[in-house]
């Protein structure tokens, strides 16, 4: 078994350097495909985290009654907060509901009201960010069943049409995704079985000395792992290169996002490797397999 | 069937085996045990056409035979059939007491390996010098290293190759290639060369040195089935002919001409 691996992996490697031409091919095509593949999947984390973000500017405000006991308030702010759809819960007192008028208004250029006012008429409020906007639902019920609560602004226009416009994106990006995955097993596979091909001749004399299945397989499988793996690391290379400027860009222009470089590079790289073994490996199978059943 | 081949075929009588469903892996009462037996076999392929009809051939080990007939004549079936590149439509192949059609998948390898095969385009890898390609036929059948090398060596010098061994495909003659191929085919020590127009790429005086090397093998126990067009080569070595014919055995004699007699 050990020697039959040897055999296998020393065979991939001397034909992958023999066929040096076909073999390169075959690796800048796989690199072409795993760059593609790695760009739109980028792409596709930077929008998933830009709608995360623009969910999460979704948020339920709670009006509180103005005679309800400070004990009240934080246990239904607690109770909120432990609620899996709720991000995070601040509470505005009716004092800091005054100052962002008094700010919003003068920010404005417009004068302040507030001061014909003998007493504070705000309310004061709890602000709950969601994870999701679809989710709004869940916390208005869940507000409006506590006494402590007066009124809760109703977002449901808002959470719909923002949930319509992430859902469909969130589709789209997707669905691009996977014609373009489509699309690069498609063209990789195509080109590591015109390597095949053009070695049909040995295979077909592989087949006339007697040569078991399993012989004739594992060498071109282990060199479409081969092709991948090289693919890959290229591949790696050349964003790991990007990566220094595209990372200053990206933050830059998507200051705001809460946007985990680190997480993106780990999911790229097991991408890429991934997809590239897998990829030659598949194409590999398939090309040979045309040859063995016979 | 013409009348004047039917006394050729029943001259071979004595030499024919028993029916092949009474063969016997082991011995045969009337003679050596045969390395190949067909019997009534006929090819029809997807396409409608028949390129063998009810060939009956038996080859006895330590045989020289010569396949004779025109392009098209089912010498290249017959050949496909004997490494079961192409199963009977009917009738049974027998090579080595194997029955090729019930041959399970996973056994057809080791089948393969009993018969050693040339080709007239020769067949040899242009990556690989005469020593790789030759011991290929071993590395790829999981024989181990310290086997290959002697082996490799010894059927190098059987064909007088033992100067060449490092040059590549390229750099050889159409005879050195031909002779290359047949080390190979030799290297498994198989119990048959099945041989499709070894000559057919070489000049005359070439192609007599291959036909001496197929001799010697012979010589040396191996059984030889040689298909050419060769009439000079045939006729001189007064070999077993068969003649195929539009998919039939049309004369099967012991010493015969490349041409039919009368």
């Amino acid at each position: 078994m050990i020697s039959f691996l040897a055999f296998s992996i020393s065979r991939a490697w001397q034909s992958f350097w023999r066929n040096a031409a076909m073999s390169i091919a075959a690796t800048a095509t796989m690199t072409l495909m795993l760059l593609l593949l790695s760009g739109f999947w980028i792409v596709q984390a930077g929008l998933l985290a830009g709608l995360q973000f623009v969910e999460q500017k979704v948020q339920v405000v709670a009006d509180l009654h103005d005679g309800a006991s400070d004990s009240a308030i934080s246990s239904l702010q607690m109770q909120i907060a432990a609620m899996p759809e709720v991000l995070s819960v601040d509470y505005v007192s009716k004092e800091q509901a005054l100052a962002r008028f008094q700010a919003s208004r003068q920010a404005q250029g417009q004068e302040d009201l507030s001061g014909y006012l003998q007493v504070n008429p705000l309310p004061a409020s709890l602000e709950v960010h969601l994870r999701k906007a679809d989710d709004f639902d869940v916390v208005t019920t869940a507000l409006r069943a506590d006494p402590v609560v007066d009124r809760v602004k109703n977002i449901a226009d808002l959470a719909n049409r923002v949930a319509t416009i992430t859902d469909f994106l969130r589709t789209a990006g997707v669905g691009l995704l996977a014609i373009i995955g489509a699309i690069v097993l498609f063209i990789v596979i195509n080109t590591i079985r015109l390597a095949v091909v053009g070695r049909s001749e040995e295979i077909e004399i592989m087949r006339l000395v007697g040569a078991s299945d399993a012989f004739i397989r594992w060498p071109f499988v282990f060199e479409g792992a081969m092709v991948g793996l090289f693919g890959a690391a290229v591949t790696l290379a050349v964003l790991a290169g990007a990566s220094q400027p595209l990372g200053q860009f990206m933050f830059d222009f998507f200051r705001i996002l809460p946007f985990s470089v680190g997480s993106i590079s780990r999911d790229v790289s097991v991408l890429v490797i991934g997809a590239g073994m897998g990829l030659g490996v598949l194409g590999a199978w398939i090309s040979v397999r045309t040859y063995l059943i016979r | 069937m013409t009348l004047d081949t039917l006394p050729d075929r029943r001259s071979r009588a004595p030499r024919r085996a028993a029916a092949p469903t009474e063969l016997d892996r082991t011995s045969n009462a009337l003679g050596p045990r045969p390395v190949l037996v067909l019997n009534n076999v006929t090819k029809t392929y997807p396409n409608g056409r028949n390129a063998l009809k009810e060939v009956d051939l038996v080859v006895p080990e330590g045989d020289f035979v010569f396949l004779v007939g025109p392009s098209g004549a089912g010498k290249s079936t017959l050949m496909k059939l004997l490494i079961r590149d192409e199963v009977a439509t009917e009738g049974t192949v027998y090579l080595d007491g194997d029955d090729l059609a019930k041959l399970p998948r996973r056994r057809v390898p080791k089948v393969r390996r009993k018969v050693g095969i040339v080709f007239q385009d020769f067949k040899l890898l242009p990556t690989k010098t005469v020593r790789e390609n030759i011991a290929f036929a071993l590395e790829v059948t999981g024989t181990s290293r310290h086997l290959i090398r002697p082996a490799v060596e010894r059927v190098m010098a059987l064909v007088g190759l033992t100067g060449q061994a490092a040059q590549y495909p390229h750099q050889l003659s159409g005879g050195e290639m031909q002779r290359t191929a047949i080390a190979r085919a030799l290297v498994h020590d198989p119990r048959i060369v099945i041989a499709d127009e070894p000559t057919g790429n070489l000049d005359p005086l070439i192609s007599w040195e291959i036909i001496q090397l197929l001799l010697r093998i012979n010589e040396l126990g191996v059984t030889v089935l040689m298909a050419t067009h060769d009439a000079d080569v045939v006729t001189a070595l007064r070999k077993r002919v068969v003649a195929l014919e539009d998919g039939h055995v049309m004369r099967d004699e012991l010493g015969g001409g490349y041409h039919r007699r009368g």
